[in-house]
């Protein structure tokens, strides 16, 4: 699916001033599948039909992030993305849901278990941000004051996109590569990621460690192995401090695991979210 | 002489030092959450600062917010007569898209009626007019300051896109409307290029009609009328642009083009916004400024 077919699916809701956009596909139970940074609901794009045929899919993009609010003057910290995608499961009408993210939406999903336990139901984290994980040096150098001024959006767009590739241990065609870009390429998108990645703060991970343990709901940590950003040894202590928690690690996966490997990501999570 | 293709533009994110302040200041006067291709193009001149801090106390007044709500009523009632683009109806948006592209539309419709006073302003002024009415300036009322916070951002594509349909389309428009640039408004738009593609399709015969001229001639008279009237005046003349080092004619030239520019692109934007509202809405302002507060709320008043 191109991005531009993707983004014609996307729903929208306004949360006070600030909107949302997402894709709300299939019935049943609900998953809410997160993304990271630098991307957007598109990188779920090919698992979201898997998981419809059973459960209701909910794909939001971030504030800031995609095709929701990139205005200027609102927070975009993982705290307060939890908060609004309370608000936004409020508005829905959605009590409870699988919450499935990754990278920094990874680490939403972290702060949503600990913090909104109601809304859990299952909590799956794929090469999440996580106790002192992050940000990662590609992002500390975006979100410089200065990166504004320094780059265009279309040297961005390419600087990105050339150290987007390092996160795949797959070779993804330019198609997925662009379209994971695509709401970056333009000088509004850029100077939003820009403000996304100066929102990067490892005390909102750190400040939750001691409540992993008081997680009750069942809790699956999917992992590509071979991930040079957020380290499988993350995933081992999510897994020792999480009760329960099963650490599934993928190989010949990198950082995007669910683009590296598929069918074994579709696999898992359809077996851990049952029919 | 020179064409607007001349002197090159300064973008937002190319802003330094002076011109870096000035834009902010654009942003948070005007209540916009861009800044757009007028003053882009101004910048580059050296006495765009001084043009900008002499129009500044009369942009943050209730008579010139008054000013532009009347020329976008009037604006929106004369596109309810020439007829309707259409596009909505043709395009196949997602409720995402639909949102966004009415938002879009909202942000222009909100600050291009202002562009408009504006320029008319300050080709008074360099025209040597006086624009205000003696007396006035005793108490002024001022409107509130910064981006209205649902506004949309003034994201567009870039002015040469790398999609070839899309170049086409800015030809064309660029070719039709006689306009040295294609407006931020169509950019923005371009984020949905079929919907752009529907738009200039409905668009393009009621914009080159008799009917739209005459009613951005209407537009232009009022504006002018209005920027008479205006509590404050703009202190500003040609001798002042020469002494800062710029050909007053070519400023003066330039702000006239604009003028000559907003007009009929005001019309427009009412046009594609009949797809989205019905007129008697669509003369209604977007974003309605309140007063602003505290002791700093008038300007000549009580301290």
């Amino acid at each position: 699916m191109s991005w531009r077919e993707y983004q014609a699916r996307q729903k929208v809701a306004e949360l006070g001033d600030r909107f949302v956009s997402y894709v709300d596909e299939g019935q049943g139970e609900a998953v809410v599948l997160i993304h990271g940074i630098p991307t957007w609901g598109y990188l779920w794009a090919d698992l979201v039909p898997v998981l419809a045929e059973a459960h209701r899919v909910l794909v939001p993009d971030l504030i800031g992030f995609g095709y929701s609010d990139r205005s200027d003057r609102f927070g975009r910290s993982i705290a307060r993305q939890a908060e609004l995608l309370d608000a936004w499961l409020e508005h829905l009408g959605v009590e409870r849901a699988a919450i499935v993210g990754h990278d920094i939406g990874g680490g939403v999903a972290l702060r949503l278990a600990t913090l909104f336990p109601r809304r859990v139901e299952r909590l799956c984290v794929m090469n999440s941000v996580c106790y002192d994980s992050w940000p990662i040096e590609l992002m500390l150098q975006f979100g410089h004051p200065g990166a504004n001024r320094l780059m265009s959006a279309s040297t961005a767009a390419k600087t990105l996109g050339a150290a987007l590739r390092q996160g795949f241990a797959s070779s993804p065609d330019d198609v997925v590569l662009d379209g994971l870009l695509s709401p970056y390429s333009t000088e509004v998108g850029k100077l939003s990621l820009i403000r996304d990645a100066s929102a990067l703060d490892t005390n909102l991970t750190t400040e939750i460690t001691a409540l992993l343990p008081g997680i009750e709901v069942p809790a699956l940590i999917l992992w590509g192995e071979e991930d040079a950003w957020q380290l499988l040894v993350y995933g081992e202590r999510l897994a020792r401090d999480i009760p329960g928690a099963k650490l599934v690690p993928i190989a010949k996966a990198r950082h995007f695991v669910m683009v590296d490997q598929p069918e074994e990501v579709a696999r898992q999570l359809a077996r851990f979210l049952g029919p | 002489m020179f064409g607007l293709g001349r002197p090159k533009s300064v973008a937002e994110h190319e802003a330094e030092d002076d011109v870096a302040r000035v834009y902010h200041e654009i942003r948070q006067v005007l209540r916009v959450s861009g800044v757009n291709l007028v003053f882009r193009k101004l910048a580059p001149f050296r006495s765009f600062p001084a043009i900008w801090d002499a129009m500044r106390p009369s942009a943050e007044t209730r008579g010139f917010e008054d000013a532009a709500d009347r020329i976008r009523a009037d604006s929106a009632r004369a596109a309810g007569r020439l007829g309707r683009v259409g596009a909505r109806g043709r395009t196949r948006l997602g409720e995402s898209q639909a949102y966004q592209v009415e938002k879009a539309l909202d942000l222009y419709h909100y600050i291009n009626p202002k562009l408009l006073v504006l320029t008319s302003t300050l080709r008074l002024a360099l025209g040597g007019e006086e624009s205000s009415r003696p007396g006035a300036e005793s108490s002024v009322e001022l409107i509130e300051r910064g981006v209205p916070s649902r506004m949309y951002p003034m994201e567009m594509v870039p002015e040469e896109p790398d999609d070839a349909r899309l170049r086409d389309l800015f030809g064309d428009i660029v070719e039709t409307l006689n306009i040295p640039s294609v407006n931020s408004d169509y950019r923005t738009l371009a984020l949905w290029p079929d919907y752009l593609a529907h738009v200039w399709e409905g668009l393009k015969p009621l914009a080159t009609s008799d009917e739209h001229r005459l009613a951005s001639d209407a537009l232009i008279e009022t504006s002018r009328s209005l920027a008479r009237a205006l509590p404050l005046g703009v202190s500003l003349s040609r001798e002042r642009i020469e002494e800062l080092g710029d050909d007053a004619g070519d400023v003066v030239e330039m702000i006239g083009t604009f003028e000559r520019i907003l007009a009929p692109l005001i019309l427009n934007v009412s046009l594609i916004g009949l797809d989205w509202r019905q007129p008697d809405q669509l003369a209604g302002s977007p974003y309605p400024a309140a007063s602003r507060s505290g002791p700093g709320g008038r300007r000549g008043g009580p301290a």
